[in-house]
């Protein structure tokens, strides 16, 4: 994503046209924050995120894990 | 989930393959979060060996299978099944012969985007081809995430104008 596309998306996701899947989107709840940033990265950056988030999910499962077993 | 191994593994042995599921999502920029890597490979003779050789080191075996459970991932065993979900020295994969809403790998690749992950080219599933993967799949947790995935499609494209 070019720096002039962010900017258009940065505008997009403040104010998504009425009707759209964009603003289907945020209504439901959806952080478009998130999915500029994510867009902005290069697609290594986004398997390195997506690496990362998998280790993090793995530790708070098992740390989880081991609270229930003391419980 | 080692994602850069699994990839270079599948790499290296010439495996064909396209990422789907929750890791395509990310790849694609969604903000989903994902612990298991899922794949639709090419059902083809020299494929089957491929896949089979590239996993056998990381030890493949079927996930949620009792352990004494005789289970070898060779090319016989690919051959007559389709979809496998095992668990590996690399974390959980799944492999698919199939996908609901998209079809064999012949059309995954037809609805995929080359990417450059670590170096590597690699085919992941493209946004129309996970919206109509998700909602063939139809359960709440896949109908949960199209609205982000149709914003998402609805974004990128609305910027890249």
């Amino acid at each position: 994503m070019t720096q002039d596309q962010r900017k258009r998306a940065l505008r997009l996701i403040a104010r998504p046209p009425k009707g759209s899947k964009l603003a289907r989107a945020k209504k439901y709840g959806v952080d478009l924050t998130l999915l500029v940033e994510n867009l902005s990265l290069t697609p290594t950056e986004r398997a390195e995120k997506l690496s990362n988030g998998a280790k993090s999910l793995q530790a708070l499962r098992l740390a989880g894990e081991r609270y229930r077993s003391k419980k | 989930m080692k994602l850069e191994e699994t990839l270079r593994a599948l790499f290296d042995a010439n495996v064909e393959f396209v990422l789907i599921g929750g890791a395509a999502m990310q790849m694609q920029g969604s903000a989903h979060l994902t612990e298991d890597l899922d794949f639709c490979y090419a059902r083809s003779a020299k494929n089957f060996e491929r896949l089979a050789s590239a996993l056998a080191p990381y030890h493949p075996r079927l996930r949620g299978a009792p352990k004494n459970l005789p289970f070898r991932f060779d090319a016989a065993t690919i051959k007559r099944g389709l979809n496998f979900t095992l668990k590996t020295d690399l974390g959980a994969i799944d492999f698919l012969g199939e996908v609901a809403g998209v079809g064999d790998f012949v059309a995954a690749k037809k609805s995929s985007d080359v990417m450059t992950i670590f170096d590597m080219e690699c085919m992941v599933l493209s946004l129309e081809g996970l919206i109509r993967a998700k909602k063939a799949a139809g359960r709440e947790r896949d109908l949960d995430v199209i609205p982000e995935l149709e914003g998402l499609l609805d974004l990128r494209n609305r910027s890249q104008k």
